[in-house]
């Protein structure tokens, strides 16, 4: 129950998940797709209006796109028959209590399962109409296609340049100094780290504070030019102060990338997605549009799970 | 709320534990100091003795004489002693002879064993570099022979003794410096003993046994830990990767001699023998050194490489390898501060053969400091007492100097994060 949600809180992050579903519920669907940080409660809330989100239209292609994708530890089956698209210009959070296997299937979608030994992934997972785990996909171009950003900030004990540089340097896309430093530059800005780290690119990644070193990794991702990026839960281990310049950044991304994002931070799932899926014991319960999972959620595990009755 | 029994916070029976706690942290403390004395007390106690014994091995006597070489039986052409074949016809002529007749001349019958073979290769030399000293009549420092030597310091048998005393008298005995211990090769009088042969020796088989066993060692780990399937043959090699670690070093003796000298035919007494003998005892402690090492580099490493979408081997050479050098480092210097003491398997292979020449290449017949110390402590001359401690000294210098060079290696790769 680590994800008990405060009540009455003077946190940051001031939305009790009953109050939004409550409120939610009164106000309709959403338009708010391009909120900004929430700096008060109700941005973030869906609010009254007739024309829905421009939520993509069911024969668009998705840039992901899981079907029937399973996943199996040893024996232990951790993922059941999941389904979902991931679609470009929208952030898709998936949420859900601990051990529901949200991050395993995060972890299939850049194929980063393949260093679990006892891991067995089955089921078809398609980046732009390509299977990901055919034998024509080679795995390190599908991991520059599909960034990653951890739990954990985990950046490499090198310099803050290199830390961003390390990527394009080992996929040929920076030859001379000069187009590193540019996309190092580039990276770090939209990154928001720039300004705070601009006379120092030379100290260590580790020196830097656990949220700068959180977009330190999310500028490394970003320099490699993916196409998807992936955040497993990328706040947990941050402060709130930290965890809201991160929801920010996301929002800058969002457009230039699709993005998935994992969390069981339920008022960030709201902030930050567009799309929610809720998983809970290996299974996807269901997903759809952020507004209406969190409004009118048609599943009673998914109701409960949003009401607080458990997490 | 407190209606259940709660410890007691205040009163007696907490002074009592907090009492008990605090005699409990002091003992520990205090028999962790005396540990640690001890220790420190027993290396004090070694280093003085060795310094005490063996520092006298550095320096020896040298005594005045005069010589009439006009006069001497030494049939010798200065001419000839300025070809090239200097060394061989000096060796040919009797300067031994010579020499003691100029001593028992000047000092009396007693006298005329006074000086060994470290004063005719002295002398030898004295008339390669001046051949014109030949027909005139000189006095020549000499360094004197083991005998005199070991009285002049101590002071043991009476006739030595005396010698000494009258020597002294005539303000014809003098302690120097003894160059020749450093450059000079072994010998079997204890006055021309030198450590340079072994030393020599030393380098060479260390520097096979880690061009060998580093590499190999290395690349086994990563190998086995990143990149080997974990199956019944892993599982093999594990094990018998420990157990080798284990074996006692005079089972790779046996092992060398068996299949380095009679299946192969590599010559004996070898340094390159010895250092392939001594790289199959290291690799197994290096490779272990270096799995731990690069079990230790966290995971999350390894993500974040995978991650940007570095290839396998990426990962392990440009993350996973460097942050898990010191760590390898750390077990090699273990690995080869063993090597550089090991005697039993270089025993085995021939390098306890006495050899006066240092070794000129890696298939020349060679012995090494730990041999040389052991074969010196078997010595019944007591000149070689000081000589053996001093041997001991020169060893442990080479080891701390080793270490030094790979702790200062270590800490360069831990700061290049």
């Amino acid at each position: 129950m680590k994800e008990k949600m405060p009540l009455n809180s003077t946190s940051p992050i001031p939305m009790p998940s009953a109050a939004i579903a409550a409120e939610a519920k009164r106000a309709g669907p959403s338009t708010t797709e391009d909120h900004a940080l929430p700096p008060e409660p109700q941005v973030a809330l869906p609010k009254e209006g007739p024309a829905p989100a421009p939520e993509p239209e069911p024969g668009r292609t998705p840039k992901m796109r899981a079907q029937n994708v399973s996943v199996f530890y040893a024996d232990k089956q951790a993922l059941k028959d999941v389904s979902i698209d991931i679609h470009e210009d929208r952030v898709t959070a998936f949420i859900g209590p601990s051990g529901c296997g949200k991050s395993t299937f995060l972890r299939t979608l850049n194929r980063m399962n393949d260093t679990i030994p006892s891991a067995r992934v089955t089921g078809h997972i398609e980046l732009d109409d390509e299977d990901i785990n055919s034998s024509d996909m080679d795995v390190v171009q599908l991991r520059a296609r599909v960034g990653m950003v951890f739990q954990k900030p985990n950046p490499f004990p090198k310099s803050i340049f290199e830390n961003v540089a390390y990527g394009p340097r080992i996929h040929g896309l920076g030859n001379t100094k000069a187009d590193l430093e540019q996309i190092v530059e580039k990276s770090l800005k939209r990154a928001g780290l720039w300004e705070e780290v601009k006379d120092r690119l030379g100290e260590s990644g580790i020196s830097l504070s656990g949220g700068q070193q959180q977009r330190l990794c999310i500028a490394r991702a970003i320099a490699v030019d993916p196409e998807v990026i992936l955040m497993d839960e990328p706040c947990s281990a941050l402060d709130p102060i930290a965890t809201a310049k991160i929801e920010e950044l996301i929002h800058e991304l969002r457009g230039r990338y699709a993005i998935a994002i994992v969390t069981h931070n339920m008022q960030q799932a709201a902030r930050v997605s567009q799309r929610t899926a809720f998983f809970h014991l290996g299974e996807m319960i269901e997903s759809g549009k952020t507004s209406e999972i969190f409004t009118n959620p048609t599943q009673k595990r998914t109701q409960d799970y949003i009401t607080g009755r458990y997490g | 709320m407190s209606s259940v029994a709660q410890p007691q916070r205040t009163g007696a029976s907490q002074d009592a534990r907090l009492r008990k706690r605090y005699a409990a942290e002091r003992r520990f403390h205090f028999a962790g100091l005396f540990a640690v004395g001890l220790s420190a007390l027993f290396l004090a106690f070694l280093l003085s003795n060795m310094m005490w014994k063996g520092l006298g091995g550095f320096t020896h006597y040298e005594a005045a004489v005069p010589i009439d070489f006009a006069r001497s039986d030494l049939m010798l052409d200065p001419a000839t002693l300025k070809g090239p074949d200097a060394s061989e016809v000096i060796a040919g002529a009797d300067v031994e002879g010579a020499l003691a007749k100029s001593a028992s001349a000047a000092f009396g019958p007693a006298a005329e064993e006074m000086f060994g073979a470290a004063a005719n290769r002295s002398l030898s030399r004295q008339l390669i570099r001046d051949p014109g000293l030949l027909g005139r009549r000189v006095t020549l420092w000499l360094p004197v022979g083991s005998k005199v030597d070991v009285a002049a310091k101590q002071g043991s048998d009476a006739a030595s003794a005396g010698l000494v005393g009258q020597l002294k008298a005539k303000n014809a005995l003098r302690r120097t410096v003894n160059m020749d211990f450093l450059t000079e090769s072994d010998a079997t009088d204890a006055s021309a003993v030198g450590i340079w042969g072994a030393l020599k020796g030393t380098f060479l088989t260390i520097m096979v046994t880690m061009l060998l066993a580093f590499p190999i060692g290395v690349l086994s780990a990563v190998y086995l830990e990143e990149f080997a399937r974990r199956n019944r043959w892993t599982d093999a090699i594990e094990v018998s990767i420990n157990n080798l670690a284990a074996v006692p070093s005079i089972i790779f003796g046996l092992l060398g001699l068996a299949v380095f000298l009679n299946f192969m035919h590599l010559p004996r007494s070898a340094p390159l023998v010895g250092g392939l003998t001594l790289a199959l005892m290291t690799m197994p402690v290096i490779v272990i050194a270096g799995r731990n090492a690069i079990t230790s580099v966290p995971p999350s490493i390894r993500d974040a490489a995978l991650g940007v979408g570095a290839s396998k081997m990426q990962v392990v050479f440009h993350h996973v390898l460097p942050l898990a050098l010191p760590g390898i480092l750390t077990g090699t210097i273990i690995g080869m501060a063993r090597a550089l003491g090991e005697t039993a398997p270089l025993l085995m292979i021939g390098m306890r053969a006495f050899i006066a020449a240092p070794p000129s290449g890696l298939t020349n017949p060679a012995t090494v400091l730990p041999v040389q110390i052991f074969l010196w402590s078997d010595e019944v001359d007591r000149g070689f007492v000081e000589k053996t401690s001093a041997a001991i000294i020169v060893l442990l210098l080479f080891m701390l100097l080793m270490n030094g060079l790979a702790i200062y290696l270590r800490n360069r790769f831990e700061q290049r994060w």
